[in-house]
């Protein structure tokens, strides 16, 4: 059993930030689910639920989930190599335009929020052009969340907006959201702890039908979502 | 004497190593202020060579003539135990196409499950620039092994290549059902990553079939142009110039110009890649598309 955040503040500061009230836009993200569904790859609860899983297991398992981990522990350390190196990790690992503008502009807009909230990290210390999962992870470090809450939390914070925007796209019902929660969710803990014993050279997303679709998704005639 | 002492070891510690180093530098060249792309060294090591440089491109006022060079590999592919290094420094303002005479194949594996890896390390120093356009991979079934592409601009450098990857050999009936190849790519500018991507294909892996991976494609290639004066008109210049078609797509991140295709056609993927490059040519180093002879035998 992984050690929990017991400090009540902390909790609260990781609700905060997970919340789909946090002001930074993420709502308008689909990250490459937009273009599948126009592709008919995703088109109900059983294909939504195969791709959410493929991306967890692929996708946050082996990039955003373990560099969340060293992020935070660079916070923790006040390790600015370690920071630059995985903020420009995640930036090269960005497959296309609108994932790597995704990353951009939740991060700048995180960095603008926490900077009128007077929680920003000391002056020179946030990298140039710093990702979400990098600030994620500066508050994180500053609430005092335990490495694995945290992770949960990110996880949780994708699968919602995920299902948000397959609400929008799909025709798919709240309650049909809900049932995928309840199985998906075992699957949020099993990608943090398979996240957690992964090595460095093990790192770095296998994603290349979301890539395809999210490039495809530039051209695409009608949209909803900036990704 | 024991196998061990031979060298002729048959576990996983087998390695047969052969290695390639390629020095292209600007020189000056007869006329007045024309220059000339030599390549100014290479040196071999086990059954990696080259062919005589050509310089099949007419000559531009102020660019140095491309060198056009073929990269040979006598025993045509790779089979457990193998270790190819393949690396090319193009010098400042030296300009190098690279090319090979046919498709490089992956063979099955040993029974020992034995490994081969090739590593492509392409170095581009200020104002060069390096056309890296092997013909395809054929990966027969139960192949295993690594192929690493790094790329490490300096300054102003451009770069284009790509790598097409065919997973079986559909002709036959031979499709790819076992074994395990991993692809990787990273390319940094002054030491900084701008694309970092590894692609390891896996046939019993549930993504081999998941649309968020491979989707059962069976041919896949990746294009990658970097130094562009400006990535996002040479998107949209690829995209008038190639058939639209959700098998591929291209997209711009950090001065990375990507194509990808994800399909079941080796001529598809071949015809796109070489459409690509022949519109990003002339963005990338101020000329059109000069395909190499040995494409045409």
């Amino acid at each position: 059993m992984v050690e929990s955040t017991r400090d009540p503040l902390a909790l609260m500061g990781l609700m905060q930030l997970v919340s789909p009230a946090l002001p930074i836009g993420a709502f308008a993200w689909s990250q490459g689910l937009e273009s599948a569904i126009e592709l008919g790859w995703v088109s109900d609860e059983q294909s939504l639920r195969e791709w959410l899983a493929g991306v967890l297991q692929d996708g946050l398992t082996v990039c955003e989930l373990p560099v969340l981990a060293r992020l935070q522990q660079a916070w923790a350390n006040e390790d600015r190599e370690a920071l630059q190196h995985w903020n420009d990790w995640l930036q090269a690992n960005r497959e296309t335009a609108e994932l790597a503008d995704e990353d951009l502009r939740l991060g700048q807009a995180l960095a603008r929020l926490l900077g009128d909230l007077k929680v920003l990290p000391a002056s020179g210390w946030l990298p140039p052009r710093p990702a979400y999962v990098t600030l994620f992870a500066w508050m994180a470090h500053r609430r005092g969340v335990v490495v694995g809450d945290a992770q949960l939390g990110f996880a949780w914070a994708w699968l919602e907006n995920q299902l948000a925007a397959a609400c929008k796209t799909l025709p798919l019902g709240q309650t049909a959201a809900q049932r995928l929660i309840e199985r998906l969710r075992p699957e949020l803990a099993t990608a943090v702890s398979a996240a957690n014993v992964l090595t460095d050279a093990e790192l770095g997303p296998v994603l290349p039908g979301l890539a395809l679709a999210s490039a495809l998704h530039e051209t695409q005639y009608s949209r909803l979502f900036r990704s | 004497m024991s196998a061990g002492d031979s060298g002729h070891r048959f576990d996983a510690g087998r390695r047969w190593e052969a290695s390639l180093s390629l020095v292209f530098a600007a020189r000056l060249s007869g006329a007045a202020e024309a220059t000339r792309t030599r390549l100014i060294r290479a040196r071999h090591h086990g059954p990696l060579r080259v062919q005589r440089p050509f310089y099949p491109e007419q000559r531009q006022i102020d660019l140095a003539d491309p060198c056009h060079v073929y990269l040979l590999h006598p025993p045509g592919g790779l089979v457990s135990g193998d270790a190819l290094k393949i690396g090319v420094n193009v010098e400042a303002s030296a300009h190098a196409v690279l090319t090979t005479p046919a498709a490089t194949k992956l063979y099955r594996a040993d029974s020992y499950g034995v490994v081969w890896s090739q590593t492509n390390r392409l170095e581009v120093e200020d104002g060069g620039i390096l056309e890296w356009l092997p013909q395809e991979t054929i990966a027969f079934d139960g192949s295993r092994g690594e192929q690493r592409t790094e790329i490490a601009l300096h300054g102003e450098a451009r770069c284009l290549g790509w790598e097409i990857m065919a997973l079986g050999r559909p002709a036959s009936h031979l499709p790819f059902e076992s074994g395990r190849i991993e692809q990787r790519f990273q390319l940094t500018r002054d030491g900084r990553p701008l694309w970092l991507e590894r692609q390891p294909l896996d046939p019993v892996h549930p993504r081999f079939v998941g649309r968020w991976g491979q989707g059962e494609a069976t041919v896949q290639a990746t294009l990658w142009a970097a130094g562009l004066p400006d990535p996002g008109a040479a998107v949209t210049t690829v995209r008038a110039a190639l058939p639209a078609n959700p098998s591929w797509a291209v997209t711009q991140r950090h001065d990375v110009l990507l194509l990808r295709y994800l399909g079941g056609s080796r001529n598809e993927a071949w015809a796109l890649c070489c459409a690509a490059w022949h519109a990003l040519r002339p963005l990338l180093a101020g000329r059109a598309a000069c395909e190499p002879r040995i494409w045409r035998t």
